[in-house]
């Protein structure tokens, strides 16, 4: 199958393809060994929760989807496009994924409305009206519309990490990738957060989301998968994976967690 | 769940609990001065200390202020302070420009700063009001001191100088001025009331009064050399010295009884300067009234002053009669509007007289081809410790006359900016953005005013006749120098500071080596090397003007500088700002372009208001290379023989003006950390 994709290139994917295909995944930071023959196929409107222990690498793996991070070696196919060094396909799987930040990694120096508008605007070319028309219609989605005039300082955590989904959905994404989005936040911001993100699961978007929410990959998680060492030990539906997990490593990390 | 839970607890908190007062000793003055002045005795001790240190200096400078400085210096050499030697017909275009600099500045403070209150509208225009009434109170309360004249013909040596009265002193008259004379017998009583003789006086007056000091001085020394030879503990050897230095003192000539000062009548005639016909005479006697001339017109007048019988000197006590400055210098050919000549080119002659700056250019006056000597600045020195009046009338007041108008007229463009930006505002701003208008014209004229500045300077082509930048001088080339540099060293160190973080080697080596070079010469030796290097690589290059080759120089120069500040910006700027670039797809020239490059430039503007406030002052430097910037034009300033010796009052002058555009420049930088996201941004998460 992973043969008949890479040949039919960009062609339009079916609904029964996956929409991010990755085949033997192998990155090294140095001589260090991050991701080793790490295979997984999403397909669309599937959330997927990836857990693990630090340093497992599971960040990296995410990171590596919309090429923040470089794979050397397997293959990373995203909505029919294959991640190269060619410059083009990149820009072009960027504008198909949004990704939220443990550290929000909003920009400072610009309002939240400036925030939100300044990539449909600039790599989109959307005229001014309609980038803003829809920052305003995202930001009453994730329950913060006035907010748009001040900038993301003058913001709490749960706020601004909204911001920044209301930021990476104003592309009009096919795919999000959550990297830890409530670790920074204070407890009582988290839930605020996580609301978000269960509606937009519910949307049907695609979502790869790295995270320690138990309750949250309980409740909306399609698959779980289980990172250690660089490679994923094991994978299921959430009733599985928190009630019948095999592994013991698996089962080590579960009984410290829950 | 959360929710559920809440209602299980018995006590919810919804309000805030009340607040009490603080005690009374916490807050308020008597606290700030107690726990910041006086909170242990070695704070008492630096408190004390501190302020007398603070009133030592102030003290110190008032009295050599008021009393001692020649303020004529400052007062006189304005325009080349101001603008050098620029052609009189451009001064127009500079006064444009500063109206222009100042409508922008009143539009910039709509668009950015807060609102003016009622009280600074007040107090501008009180202080406005003060600078018009001040003037012409102390000319009405406060007369311009008066000048001591000796006529005679009694020759009068001081040491191996013979010296005598002239007899003819050309003045500078104004129609409607008083001149009076009378003879000055207070002064003449005795050695001690001649000791006195200050205020404007002419070169004999002042022999006198000297000669009269140091008898008195030799006087008191021989004295105390008999006194301690009366005494009985002296040894051998210091009554033989004491003995010696008396021998060797001789016993002065008192003044008063060597000339017979004061006991004649002097005739005295005042002269009209063309045609030298009389206008008025009178026969001072000893003790007698006052002769007083109304002078009919402006123009040269000669006072003729003899003894009527006899021989002695008589020391007049005059007013009226100024201190006058003689300029000379070559004025090009001057044409007006149609093309005709103004004037024709040549040397100009202009005597200023210096207490209000009138300017004459009649020729002066002569007597059978004789020139009738003047009452220069040089030889009509004020003499002695000035008192304040004399410091208010001479100094003060004119200073304020000469502000008035330049200060009501830029105030009125700056008010008239103000009014524009909120005007723009109120018209034309969105709801959601009030002061979007104002901002975007401010914006536009700023970047507009040096280009502005440039054409207005330096002229273009048909419509405005070119300067010539040899003429450039004052504070005109310093601006011009320093906004040159920072303009043109702006795109020139982000750059450089993109390459040295630039992954590409060879781009990376380039600019680290350009920064590094320049960094390790001084400014100087940049400076030298446009001035005196680069015309021997090319024959051509000596023919651009020293002004232009010093602002090459200064772009070169603080590129390098304003590359290390900008790439330390650039550093502090986390990861994650390009990370979140990317991942909305930005590609890496838009990701400088509205993500990391702002925040580094906002990040760093502290430092760079710091460089260009160091670009502004070390443009000083390019005095060296021979160009008259606000430096150099003081240097020229006290090599004038009128001004000899008055490097403290110009340099203190320049220093003030540095002072106040530095302090303009971090002001602003201070408005500008502060504005927009620089609130949010002070505590970035």
């Amino acid at each position: 199958m992973s043969e008949s994709l890479v040949e039919q290139g960009a062609v339009t994917q079916m609904a029964d393809e996956p929409i991010i295909f990755c085949q033997n995944v192998n990155k090294w930071f140095g001589e260090f060994h991050v991701l080793r023959d790490v295979s997984l196929e999403v397909m669309p409107k599937e959330v997927v929760v990836i857990l693990g222990p630090s340093g497992s690498g599971k960040s990296t793996f995410i990171r590596c989807i919309n090429r923040l991070e470089e794979h050397q070696e397997g293959q990373i196919i995203v909505d029919g496009m294959e991640l190269t060094h060619d410059v083009r396909n990149i820009a072009a799987i960027r504008r198909e994924i949004g990704m939220v930040f443990q550290q929000f990694n909003l920009f400072p120096h610009k309002t939240v409305l400036e925030n939100i508008t300044l990539g449909p605007m600039k790599v989109r070319h959307w005229p001014r009206d309609r980038a803003e028309a829809k920052a305003q219609e995202l930001l009453n989605r994730v329950g913060i519309p006035e907010q748009a005039a001040k900038y993301p300082g003058q913001l709490s955590g749960g706020q601004q990490q909204r911001v920044a989904i209301a930021r990476a959905l104003a592309m009009e994404p096919k795919i999000m990738l959550f990297d830890e989005p409530t670790s920074a936040l204070d407890p009582e911001m988290i839930k605020e957060v996580l609301d978000v993100m269960k509606e937009l699961a519910r949307s049907g978007m695609t979502m790869l989301v790295v995270t320690h929410e138990m309750g949250f990959a309980r409740e909306v998680a399609d698959r779980v998968i289980f990172f250690d060492h660089g490679r994923i030990v094991e994978q299921g539906t959430p009733d599985y994976f928190f009630e019948e997990a095999q592994h013991e490593r698996t089962k080590l990390f579960l009984s410290q967690i829950l | 769940m959360a929710a559920s839970n809440q209602s299980k607890h018995n006590i919810v908190y919804f309000e805030e609990p009340p607040t009490k007062a603080p005690p009374l000793l916490a807050v308020g003055p008597l606290a700030w001065i107690r726990d910041n002045l006086f909170s242990s005795w070695l704070d008492a001790i630096l408190t004390f200390l501190g302020i007398a240190f603070i009133i030592a200096i102030i003290t110190t400078f008032l009295q050599w202020s008021i009393g001692d400085a020649n303020w004529f210096a400052v007062l006189f050499n304005m325009r080349q302070f101001m603008v050098g030697r620029l052609e009189v017909l451009a001064e127009w275009r500079v006064a444009v420009l500063v109206l222009i600099v100042a409508f922008a500045s009143g539009l910039a403070w709509a668009a950015w700063s807060a609102r003016i209150s009622r009280m600074v509208i007040v107090a501008t225009a009180v202080i406005i009001a003060l600078i018009f009434v001040i003037p012409p109170i102390i000319s009405a309360v406060v007369p311009l001191p008066g000048a001591y004249l000796v006529a005679g013909n009694q020759s009068v040596s001081a040491g191996s100088l013979t010296q005598v009265a002239q007899d003819q002193l050309a003045f500078v008259g104004r129609s409607g001025d008083k001149v009076t004379f009378r003879i000055a017998d207070e002064i003449a009583v005795n050695d001690q009331s001649l000791e006195n003789l200050f205020s404007f006086s002419d070169n004999l007056a002042n022999t006198l009064r000297a000669t009269a000091a140091t008898g008195l001085a030799t006087h008191v020394r021989i004295d105390e050399i008999n006194a301690l030879l009366a005494s009985e503990d002296l040894t051998e050897r210091q009554r033989t010295n004491l003995e010696n230095e008396l021998g060797r003192i001789e016993p002065p000539l008192t003044v008063t009884e060597t000339y017979s000062i004061n006991q004649l009548p002097v005739l005295v005639r005042v002269l009209e300067g063309a045609t030298l016909e009389p206008l008025a005479e009178a026969t001072l006697e000893p003790g007698g009234d006052v002769f007083s001339v109304t002078l009919p017109s402006d123009g040269w007048y000669v006072v003729e002053k003899t003894m009527a019988e006899g021989e002695g000197l008589a020391i007049l006590d005059t007013t009226g009669i100024y201190p006058i400055l003689h300029r000379s210098f070559t004025r090009g050919e001057e044409l007006g509007e149609g093309g005709e000549v103004v004037s024709e080119a040549g040397r100009v002659e202009q005597f200023v007289r210096m207490t209000d700056n009138y300017v004459l250019e009649a020729p002066q006056p002569s007597n059978n081809g004789t020139d009738i000597p003047y009452s220069t600045i040089i030889e009509f020195k004020y003499r002695g410790l000035r008192p304040l009046g004399d410091y208010l009338s001479l100094f003060f007041g004119p200073l304020l006359a000469m502000l008035s108008t330049p200060v009501l007229v830029i105030v009125i463009a700056i008010a008239l900016g103000y009014t524009a930006g909120l005007l723009a505002d109120s018209l034309f701003s969105p709801a959601e953005k009030p002061r979007k208008a104002s901002q975007q014209s401010a914006t536009w004229l700023l970047i507009a005013t040096p280009a502005l500045m440039f054409i207005l300077v330096a002229g273009v082509g048909d419509i405005l006749p070119l300067t010539d930048p040899r003429r450039w001088g004052g504070l005109l080339l310093t601006m011009m120098l320093t906004v040159v540099g920072i303009i043109g060293s702006f795109p020139i160190g982000v750059l450089l500071a993109l390459g040295r973080r630039s992954s590409l080697p060879v781009v990376k080596l380039v600019c680290t080596l350009y920064i590094e070079l320049v960094r390790g010469v001084p400014f100087i030796s940049v400076l030298f090397m446009g001035a005196l290097l680069l015309p021997l690589t090319n024959p051509a290059l000596s023919e651009v003007p020293g002004a232009y080759r010093a602002m090459i120089a200064t772009i070169i120069f603080s590129a390098a500088y304003l590359a290390e500040n900008v790439r330390g910006g650039l550093q502090s700027i986390p990861p994650g700002q390009e990370e979140a670039a990317k991942a909305i797809g930005l590609n890496g020239l838009q990701t400088i372009m509205f993500i990391t490059l702002p925040q580094a430039l906002r990040a760093v503007i502290p430092a760079l208001v710091g460089m260009f406030i160091g670009l502004f002052k070390d443009t000083s430097l390019v005095a060296i290379v021979g160009l008259i910037d606000l430096t150099g034009i003081t240097n020229a300033v006290v090599a004038q023989t009128e001004f000899l010796g008055d490097r403290r009052e110009a340099f203190l002058f320049i220093s003030i003006i540095y002072f106040v555009f530095s302090y303009v420049m971090s002001y602003v930088s201070r408005r500008i950390e502060a504005s927009g996201a620089g609130a949010a941004m002070a505590k970035r998460i």
